[in-house]
């Protein structure tokens, strides 16, 4: 290993850091070229756990029960803002069964830096209290025993009266570019868009949950969370261990979509029950708590104004955003696409992230650029009718290879060849005789929207490889498979790169216990940032396993290669099983350990790509029906088609949903959601499903490091709604005022 | 209140009292591919087949399940089920896999009943199990491809 320093930007969502990076020259493989000829890189693969996941037998956080397992039950706050008056946690310790029960007074072994409990909580759904006890029934009786009383405060849910008060999370921010006003002023043509995006609720199905065990001063924790490594370090911190003294499991996660970020509020209560009865404790949200209290993308209220010269040029662009923030949370990029998606030197974006009395806001898949994208591009749409241009013509002629921002190239961009594609696929020359009716009271129209999104990952990312005396090889990562088949991916990738056949690789990850670092399954992060891990470690044993071979068979090492389990010399007189070679080793194994290298010195990594909808309107009935959604997405690389498909159909069917019928709805009498349900919260069915055709531009990324993959999580999802709401507006003249289109919405919209 | 249920074609003594035919099923018989997502009957990742009939155990009581077969998804490996669940993992008809099980049981039901469905069948017959990761067209997929491999 010949390591060094180096200094490299690192992304996150929008958010970029410095960081050291631990380079490993030997790390420094080449990107398999273009026309490479690949056995298993790029060709579908089912997954490797997929029998598992059919027949029931894997096992999620929610499904661990350990021997003396507490049960615990959280009071939640049933008001959007009050003051505990008085609590009984004697009471609660009295009803039998209970074990321990604390509250916003108890002395608590852990510190965190907000209090775990609320005295005084801010929003419906914020935990008060909490009971460990030997039954879930025990624990309820427990809470009911706490006879919660509580004054009941002013609360405020509306954004608007928010802003008007001047009730800030953050500084309102104002990221300008040249002089906006100016160019508007001057601008041949002008639009003006408004709109209402809704709060929309990840619902991941298995909620929020941890059970947590001690044994001295060392804690084991499952956690369904989508960053192992982050829910270690945040437990290691509240109780002032050594990180290695925490060890996380999270093989299976069922679903998180942004939610579940760390150890979470589960992962901290459980652990400090338990460290508090001695016996391990298990808590799980109800489906009432997840819905509350999981998290969502925030409300947001945007105007779009635009300039632009007869030629369709974008001159101007003035966007705001007032983002319903809730109690706190990071200040979503929804102005991104406005600074991003084109090219226009003067540009002002001012975002407003307003505290009300909900949940703070948390990721929710492309959080922030999802909603900013639903108005932006219905602006750009507007803007097309203005200036009588065809909507993809217009984005083309505003195309930038160049981020607006920084100044700097794009490592690869296709996004044209996006636009050219969904067109192809959409019949988008056939769009005007689409309106034509076809005597069944519909109206049909088809409309477009653009995706940016980052997805380029970066380190640190750790993968090893250990190759046995017979022949298969063990990947171990530090990635938790969410979903997205990433296990699968790398299996795909190491396979390839030892040249072994898929079956005789095995993935695992979803335990920190091995300390194999990984990123946190979010932003489009994990492919970019583990596959090159893996390919660089599985590089290292293939090296070590042809000297080996070159030993065995008394011939250069350079002279042989390894394709499908066996090893051939270029000559073509040695062509031997790989088990020839490893046999030798007996209990002994090949060991390589690979490292994610640093991200590209002036480029800017982002994901582009185009979803055309077509849709079906009933003007009497107010439903809206989509009909189909084409998406193409350029992502670099694709590892394994058969779950790139599967991630840009949950995207499409998320930002459907969005668009149609997912809305958080809040009393603003009581400043309570009202559908925090299953049964009222409407996430599509299996009936709800367009016909969804997917492309991709399948050209890796050369600046990227030695695969040459961008991240997928995100861009499907981002396009969706403002490409629906385009084809309404294309379908009927008239645009909603905001998302989703309800029938109340858009019966509003056709009156 | 002491009942016996028959699961999967075993007999087993349960307490009852007050409680779901789920609760039973993952704390006491430890059958833990069933599961709980909503608790409300709206989400089907807790079906099980009672009498071959797909239904939602978070909402039945267990005493309500006395005298009827329940098979769930651990008792699903043979013929039609299998079928399905091979179709599942080639199809790539799951993604995180929570719902997966009650998507299984489901469909098995609608093939015991109707061996050839339609997609309008499919869609009527599955439309109460939620899948939030969205493997609805693989999921059809999956069940056509084994309505046409049985």
């Amino acid at each position: 290993m010949t390591a060094r320093f180096v200094r490299t930007q690192k992304e996150l969502e929008g958010r970029y850091e410095d960081v050291w990076v631990l380079v490993d020259e030997a790390d420094d493989v080449e990107t398999w070229a273009p026309d490479a000829d690949l056995a298993l890189v790029g060709r579908p693969a089912p997954r490797q756990d997929g029998a598992a996941r059919a027949a029931g037998r894997v096992r999620f956080t929610v499904d661990v029960h350990l021997a003396g397992m507490l049960h615990a039950a959280v009071l939640r706050s049933p008001v959007a803002h009050g003051r505990v008056r008085s609590l009984d946690l004697e009471a609660a310790l009295a009803v039998t069964g209970v074990r321990a029960a604390i509250g916003p007074e108890s002395e608590l072994s852990l510190t965190t830096r907000a209090p775990l409990l609320a005295a005084e909580p801010a929003y419906a759904g914020q935990p008060i209290a909490v009971v460990a006890a030997d039954t879930p029934e025990a624990a309820r009786a427990g809470l009911d025993a706490l006879a919660l009383d509580l004054e009941v405060l002013p609360h405020v849910v509306d954004p608007q009266q928010a802003l008007n008060e001047q009730r800030f999370t953050a500084d309102p921010s104002d990221d300008a570019r040249g002089d906006a006003e100016a160019a508007l002023a001057v601008a041949d043509v002008r639009v003006e868009l408004s709109l209402d995006t809704p709060a929309h609720v990840q619902t991941p199905l298995e909620p929020h949950a941890a059970v947590a065990s001690w044994d001295g001063d060392q804690l084991t924790a499952w956690v369904s969370t989508q960053g192992m490594f982050s829910a270690r370090e945040e437990l290691a911190t509240a109780f002032g261990l050594r990180k290695d003294d925490v060890r996380v499991r999270t093989e299976f996660v069922g679903g998180g979509f942004g939610a579940k970020q760390g150890a979470g509020f589960e992962g901290l209560a459980a652990a400090e029950l338990s460290r508090a009865t001695g016996r391990p404790v298990r808590l799980v949200n109800d489906r009432h708590a997840e819905q509350l209290d999981g998290g969502r993308r925030a409300a947001t209220r945007q105007t779009v104004r635009l300039g632009a010269r007869r030629d369709g040029t974008i001159t101007a662009i003035d966007a705001d955003a007032v983002i319903a923030m809730g109690q706190g949370g990071w200040v979503m990029p929804v102005l991104i696409p406005a600074r991003t998606l084109y090219h226009c030197a003067d540009v002002r974006a001012l975002t407003f992230p307003v505290k009300i009395n909900l949940r703070a806001q948390n990721a929710f898949r492309a959080p922030g650029v999802m909603e900013g994208t639903a108005a932006f591009e219905q602006a750009i749409d507007e803007l097309a009718l203005a200036l009588d241009l065809d909507p993809l013509e217009l984005r083309r002629r505003n195309h930038t290879d160049v981020d607006q921002v920084s100044g700097l190239p794009y490592s690869s961009k296709h996004l044209l060849a996006c636009y050219d594609r969904a067109a192809e696929l959409a019949g988008w020359a056939g769009r005007e005789e689409l309106r034509a009716s076809r005597g069944d009271g519909l109206l049909r129209g088809m409309g477009c929207a653009t995706q940016i999104w980052w997805g380029g990952g970066g380190p640190p990312s750790h993968a090893t490889v250990r190759l046995d005396a017979d022949g298969h090889a063990h990947v171990v990562t530090g990635i938790q498979d969410i979903g997205t088949g990433t296990f699968t991916g790398a299996q795909i990738v190491a396979a390839e790169e030892l040249g072994l056949p898929l079956d005789h690789v095995r993935v695992t990850g979803g335990d920190t216990g091995p300390n194999v670092y990984g990123p946190l399954a979010g932003g489009s992060q994990t492919t970019p940032s583990v596959m090159p891990a893996v390919r660089s470690a599985s590089a290292k044993v293939r090296k070590i396993l042809l000297q080996l071979a070159g030993d065995v068979f008394e011939i250069a090492a350079g002279d042989l290669e390894i394709s499908n389990g066996r090893i051939r010399s270029r000559d073509g007189a040695i062509d031997a099983a790989v088990t020839e070679v490893t046999d030798k080793l007996g209990n002994a194994t090949i060991d390589g350990s690979g490292s994610r290298g640093p991200n590209p010195e002036g480029f800017v990594v982002n994901t582009f790509g185009c979803q055309i909808a077509q849709i079906a309107v009933d003007p009497g009935l107010g439903e809206v029906r989509v009909e189909r959604i084409v998406a193409v997405h350029d992502v670099g690389r694709i590892v394994n088609p058969l779950t790139a498909s599967s991630q840009v159909e949950g995207g499409v069917l998320q930002g459907m949903a969005f668009a149609l019928s997912e809305e958080l709805v809040v009393d603003p009498t009581t400043g309570v959601p009202v559908n925090a349900h299953l049964d009222d919260y409407k996430i599509p069915t299996i009936a709800d499903v367009p016909e969804i055709v997917i492309d991709f531009p399948h050209v890796p990324d050369a600046n990227l490091p030695n695969v040459g993959s961008k991240g997928l999580g995100e861009p499907p999802i981002v396009p969706t709604a403002a490409a629906i709401a385009n084809a309404f507006a294309h379908a009927t003249g008239r645009r909603a005022a905001g998302l989703p289109l309800t029938r109340a919405r858009v019966l509003e919209a056709l009156a | 209140m002491t009942i016996t249920l028959e699961v999967n074609g075993q007999r087993h003594v349960v307490d009852a009292t007050g409680r779901r035919l789920l609760a039973v099923l993952r704390d006491d018989l430890e059958l833990l591919g069933t599961k709980l997502a909503c608790g409300e009957g709206a989400c089907g990742a807790c079906a099980v087949l009672l009498d071959g009939r797909s239904v939602n155990s978070c909402l039945l009581l267990a005493e309500a399940a006395a005298g009827h077969e329940i098979v769930t998804i651990e008792g699903l490996s043979t013929g039609r089920a299998s079928a399905l669940q091979d179709a599942f993992v080639a199809e790539d008809a799951l993604q995180c896999g929570f719902c997966t099980p009650g998507q299984v049981v489901s469909a098995t039901a609608l093939l015991e009943q109707t061996p050839g469905p339609t997609r309008e069948q499919i869609h009527e017959a599955m439309a109460g199990n939620l899948c939030r990761c969205g493997a609805y067209p693989k999921i059809e997929r999956a069940i056509l491809r084994a309505a046409g491999d049985a």
